[in-house]
C-alpha cells in the first residue's frame, strides 16, 4: 500500500492559510497532498501562470504524524470546461503546463466528458459534487478512461458543508459506482480550512457509503493516488524529451506537431 | 436490486478473529508459554487482579526487572545483516529489532524476530529497487503494492563468503541503502560479551525502561466465571467474549453504567456479575520481549499459591499495530485497525482461558 494523499487543496494567496492546510494534513498522517490551481474558462480570458515550487512557499514542511518524513507538496491544474474550444488549451504547448505534476479537467457536459476520457492528455476527471448531474455516466467512456489510466475523482469537503450537497455528493457517487465498480476513483478534500479535512481512514470509510469495497475505499486515499501521479510523471518525462531536441532556430509548433512516442524512439 | 449492494457492504464489519482457548497452567502439554514466546513485539502488558488493592508482594520483584530496551536512530539496515553483528548479538541470545515510527500500510517496515530471521515489508518502488528475493504480501489485492522478503541470519548458508550474503549487503548497501529507526531489545543467555550499548555509537543509541503504571478501580462490575464453561452458563457465567469486551471497557476506562444521559456508551457489565470493593490494575508500557512476560505470568499464577479473594485474574499483552508479524512469522497487516493482543484469564485452580484476536489483514492466530 502507499502512502495516502490529498490531491487537491485549493492553492489560495494567503500563504499562512495554505501552511495550516498543511500542518492539518501531516497531523492526520497524509504523505503527499497537491496544491491545486483552477482555471476556469467562463471568467476572462486566464492565463496558466507558473507555479510556485513547494520550497519557495513553505521553508519548512511539517513531518507526517507517526513517521519520520517530510510531507511532499505537488503542484496540480485543474481545468473546468464547458466548451470544446478551452481543452485546445491542453493541447497547445505552453512551457508552464508541464511544470504541474498532476492535470485534471472539470467537464461540464456529457460531450466534454466523453472527449476527456477517451482523448484528452490528463490525469485526472473531476466529477461534480455539488449539483445534480446535468448528463448519465455511460459505460463505454468510462472504460475507455479506465483503460488509459485517468481516475476519478470525487470531493468530500462540499458534503461537509451543507446537507444538499450531501445528498447529490452520494448520489453522483453512486451512480459513477455502478458503472465503473469502484475501479480508478481518487477521494480528495477541497479543503479551504483545516476544519474541513478529515483522516485517510475516515474518507475511506467515506468511500463504503459509496458503494466501494473494504480494500477499494482504502485504494481511493492511496494506491490511486500514486497511480495517479506516476501517470502525471510520465506525461512530462514524454514531454521533456521532446524538449532536449529543441533547436533554436526552429518553430516549437514544427516540433510538437510528431506525436510524442516517435521522438521518443529516435532519442532514446 | 442495484441499490442493495452498497447498503449490504454497510452491514458488514471488518473482519477480526477472536481464538478462545481453554487448559491449565500445570498440565505437562500447557502451550501458553508457546504460545507468549511466539508473539515476539509487545508493547504494552495490563494485569487486573480483582480483590486487590496493591501491587502483590510476589510480584514486586518481577515488575522491577522488566528490562530496559534501545532506541536507535538512523541505523543502516545493512548493519543488522553484518556478521559481525549476526556473531555478536543473533547468535548469542535472543535479539528482538523492531522499526520505530514507520507504518506498516505505507511505508517500509523492518523487523529481526529471536528465531534469527529478518523480515523486511516493502512497498513495491522499494521492492524493484531492492532487488531481493520476495514474496507478496497475502493482503495486497490483485495490484500488489507490498512484498514481504525474508532473510534468515541463522541459515548455515549464510556465511560471510557465500554468494546470498555478498548478494544482501551489496543490494542493502548499495542498490537501496534502508535506513531507520530500530527498537531494540536483547536478552542474553549468559555469555559474556560486549552490550547492544557499547556496539553502538553513542549519539545513537539510547536507553529507555518502559513506563509502568498502577491504579486501584474501586467498586468495579466483574462478570462471573467458571473455568469450565468457556461459552457461559445463562444465570451462572459469563461467556469468553463476554469477558473479552467488558475487559476492553474496563482497560479503556469506559464507564459501565450505562447512564441515561451519557451518549459516549451504553455497554454494561455482563450478567451476572459481581461488585469488588477494588482492583488493581498495572500497565507497562515499552518494547517488552516474551520472557518477560512468561515470567509475569508465573508469577501471576503463584499469586494463588495462597488463598485469595479473587477467583480469577487477567493477563493482557498488546502487540504492535505497525509490525509485520504477528505469531511466529505470520504476515500482519493494518486495514482499518492493527489490533493483535492475547489475553490470559487464570483462576484459582490454575486453569486458564487463553483469548487471541486479530484485526482484518491477519492470518488466525497458532
Amino acid at each position: 500500500m502507499a502512502g495516502f494523499a490529498d490531491l487537491n487543496l485549493p492553492a489560495g494567496p494567503d500563504k499562512k492559510g495554505l501552511q495550516s492546510l498543511l500542518e492539518a494534513a501531516a497531523r492526520l498522517g497524509y504523505s503527499a497532498v497537491a496544491l491545486n490551481h483552477v482555471i476556469d474558462f467562463k471568467e476572462k480570458k486566464q492565463e496558466i501562470v507558473k507555479p510556485a515550487s513547494p520550497s519557495e512557499l513553505f521553508p519548512s514542511l511539517p513531518i507526517v504524524q507517526g513517521t519520520s518524513k517530510r510531507i511532499k507538496v505537488l503542484n496540480r491544474l485543474t481545468l473546468i470546461v464547458s466548451d470544446p474550444s478551452h481543452c485546445n488549451l491542453l493541447r497547445s504547448t505552453s512551457a508552464n503546463i508541464r511544470l504541474y505534476d498532476i492535470i485534471a479537467v472539470f467537464p461540464k457536459t456529457e460531450k466534454l466528458f466523453h472527449i476527456a476520457c477517451t482523448t484528452l492528455d490528463v490525469d485526472l476527471v473531476c466529477i461534480n459534487v455539488t449539483e445534480k448531474l446535468p448528463f448519465y455516466f455511460r459505460r463505454p467512456p468510462v472504460n475507455v478512461a479506465i483503460d488509459r489510466g485517468i481516475y476519478f475523482e470525487l470531493l468530500y469537503t462540499p458534503a461537509i458543508k451543507d446537507s444538499t450537497m450531501r445528498r447529490y455528493t452520494i448520489s453522483n457517487a453512486i451512480s459513477l459506482m455502478q458503472i465503473c465498480k469502484g475501479k480508478n476513483i481518487v477521494m480528495s478534500s477541497a479543503a479551504e480550512r483545516p476544519l474541513e479535512l478529515r483522516g485517510p481512514y475516515d474518507v475511506a470509510n467515506l468511500g463504503l457509503l459509496f458503494g466501494m469495497s473494504e480494500s477499494e475505499a482504502k485504494a481511493a486515499v492511496s494506491t490511486n493516488c500514486r497511480a495517479t501521479l506516476l501517470h502525471g510523471e510520465t506525461r512530462k518525462s514524454a514531454c521533456g524529451v521532446v524538449y532536449t531536441v529543441k533547436k533554436p532556430r526552429k518553430v516549437e509548433e514544427e516540433e510538437t506537431t510528431l506525436p510524442a512516442c516517435k521522438k521518443a524512439k529516435t532519442q532514446a | 436490486m442495484r441499490m442493495s449492494v452498497p447498503l449490504r457492504r454497510l452491514r458488514q464489519a471488518p473482519r477480526h478473529l477472536l481464538v478462545c482457548e481453554k487448559s491449565h497452567a500445570r498440565h505437562a502439554r500447557s502451550r501458553h508459554a508457546a504460545h507468549v514466546r511466539d508473539h515476539a513485539y509487545n508493547c504494552r502488558v495490563s494485569f487486573l487482579i480483582p480483590e486487590c488493592g496493591t501491587l502483590p508482594e510476589v510480584l514486586k520483584s518481577t515488575i522491577a526487572d522488566v528490562g530496559e530496551y534501545y532506541l536507535l536512530r538512523n541505523l543502516s539496515l545493512h548493519e543488522l545483516v553484518t556478521h559481525e553483528f549476526i556473531d555478536t548479538f543473533v547468535k548469542k541470545g535472543s535479539c528482538h529489532a523492531l522499526t520505530y515510527n514507520t507504518k506498516i500500510d505505507q511505508d517500509n517496515t523492518a523487523a529481526l524476530l529471536p528465531t534469527g530471521k529478518l523480515i523486511l515489508s516493502v512497498d513495491k518502488d522499494t521492492y524493484e529497487e531492492l532487488g531481493l528475493q520476495g514474496r507478496p504480501s497475502q493482503y495486497s489485492g490483485k495490484k500488489v503494492m507490498r512484498y514481504i522478503i525474508t532473510i534468515d541470519l541463522m541459515d548455515p548458508s549464510f556465511h560471510p563468503d557465500s554468494k546470498k550474503h555478498k548478494r544482501v549487503l551489496w543490494a542493502l548497501k548499495e542498490k537501496k541503502p534502508l535506513e531507520f529507526d530500530f527498537l531494540l531489545a536483547w536478552c542474553n543467555t549468559g555469555a559474556e560479551g560486549s552490550t547492544l550499548m557499547s556496539y553502538f555509537p553513542k549519539n545513537q543509541i539510547q536507553t529507555l525502561k518502559p513506563k509502568i503504571t498502577f491504579s486501584t478501580l474501586r467498586d468495579l462490575q466483574c462478570p462471573v466465571l467458571q473455568s469450565n464453561e468457556l461459552q457461559g452458563k445463562p444465570e451462572e457465567s459469563c461467556s469468553t467474549e463476554e469477558l473479552f469486551e467488558w475487559l476492553g471497557a474496563v482497560l479503556n476506562q469506559v464507564s459501565l453504567d450505562n447512564k441515561s444521559f451519557s451518549f459516549l456508551s451504553t455497554y454494561c457489565c455482563p450478567q451476572p456479575n459481581t461488585i469488588v470493593e477494588q482492583a488493581f490494575l498495572c500497565t507497562i508500557t515499552g518494547f517488552i520481549i516474551p520472557e518477560a512476560i512468561i515470567q509475569l505470568l508465573e508469577k501471576l499464577c503463584c499469586y494463588f499459591d495462597e488463598p485469595k479473594l479473587a477467583h480469577w485474574l487477567t493477563l493482557t499483552v498488546h502487540g504492535f499495530a505497525d509490525s509485520p508479524v504477528s505469531w511466529r512469522e505470520s504476515e500482519h497487516g493494518f486495514h482499518k485497525g492493527g489490533e493483535n493482543l492475547y489475553n490470559f484469564v487464570v483462576f484459582r485452580n490454575l486453569d486458564y482461558w487463553l483469548q487471541m484476536a486479530v484485526g482484518t489483514n491477519d492470518d488466525c492466530p497458532p
